[in-house]
């Protein structure tokens, strides 16, 4: 096992009249227990040159190891934890990488059908850290840069 | 506008044979613009007493605007790590928090896909979680909501 920490901090002097001051940490475990989880992708780094979907992170390939795929919506399965950070490293703020999770088998783009859902856009300095699950169908997270000048994400993948 | 800033650290000593430290800082912005989101639903906290999914954030009607963009954080305030909450957009699963689990990610909505944001807790014996939008939606408050 290892200890991953993670410290989210939020502050704003003027977003409203009572300044906004947020922060919370988390030690990254394996589903319901107190070990934490001990495998990652590493911080991988990838250059997109294209308006294409990609899929980011696929499920059921080892790509990264093993990780526990599991069905985050049935009780008591077991690779449910895991964490996935993502982050646009450029600087623009009109640019974007839109993010979204789904079944990278299905003909549509990201935001043109349910089987994929878009998440959101990151923007140059964006980051997101969410949960991961890796189900097989449900789980491959996607990426489609708005421009297709050279954008570069940075991703890593935290798993049992 | 308001300037919302936002950071990340991630750190472990013990991950690799390598120490591993990742820092991050970002301003919130409206979409395209270096202008700062001005709206929020604030920090609400709620304590979940039924397994029943809940929209935390419903549907968001007329999100056309090209400048709108949103922020989502929710944490899961639990102390018993059996116990979780799966987040949902739209009809698919993000994925589970576990007791002390935070999220934190861009929100940008399509009208298409009725992407609210839902939470279903794991036990009915009561798990306070928080949560909180920081945007520029013209409706975060929906018509109506698909649950």
């Amino acid at each position: 096992m290892a200890t991953i920490n993670a410290t989210i901090s939020v502050s704003s002097a003027d977003l409203t009249s009572s300044p906004l001051a947020l922060s919370n940490s988390m030690t990254m475990t394996k589903a319901g227990t107190n070990t934490g989880l001990e495998f990652t992708s590493g911080l991988v780094r990838r250059k997109l040159t294209a308006v294409t979907e990609i899929n980011l992170i696929p499920t059921g390939l080892q790509i990264y190891g093993t990780p526990q795929a599991s069905d985050a919506t049935s009780p008591n399965t077991q690779g449910a934890a895991g964490k996935l950070y993502i982050k646009n490293t450029g600087s623009s703020s009109v640019d974007y990488v839109e993010i979204g999770l789904g079944d990278v088998g299905q003909p549509n783009e990201i935001n043109d059908n349910t089987s994929k859902i878009t998440i959101g856009h990151l923007y140059g300095g964006d980051w997101m850290l969410i949960p991961y699950h890796g189900k097989a169908d449900v789980g491959d997270v996607l990426a489609k840069p708005s421009t297709a000048e050279p954008t570069t994400l940075e991703f890593m993948l935290f798993f049992e | 506008m308001a300037t919302t800033t936002n950071s990340l650290t991630l750190t472990s000593t013990d991950l690799f044979d390598d120490s591993l430290s990742i820092s991050n800082t970002s301003t919130c912005y409206k979409a395209g613009t270096t202008i700062g989101l001005d709206q929020t639903t604030g920090l609400t906290r709620t304590y979940l007493t039924a397994t029943t999914n809940i929209d935390i954030f419903p549907v968001v009607k007329d999100a056309t605007n090209a400048a709108e963009n949103g922020k989502v954080y929710i944490a899961n305030l639990s102390e018993d790590v059996t116990e979780y909450v799966i987040v949902t957009i739209g009809d698919l699963v993000i994925g589970r928090l576990y007791a002390g689990d935070f999220m934190w990610m861009p929100w940008s909505p399509k009208a298409q896909h009725a992407q609210d944001i839902e939470l279903s807790p794991s036990v009915a014996t009561g798990m306070s979680v928080e949560f909180m939008a920081i945007h520029n939606f013209a409706n975060i408050y929906p018509t109506g909501a698909d649950s």
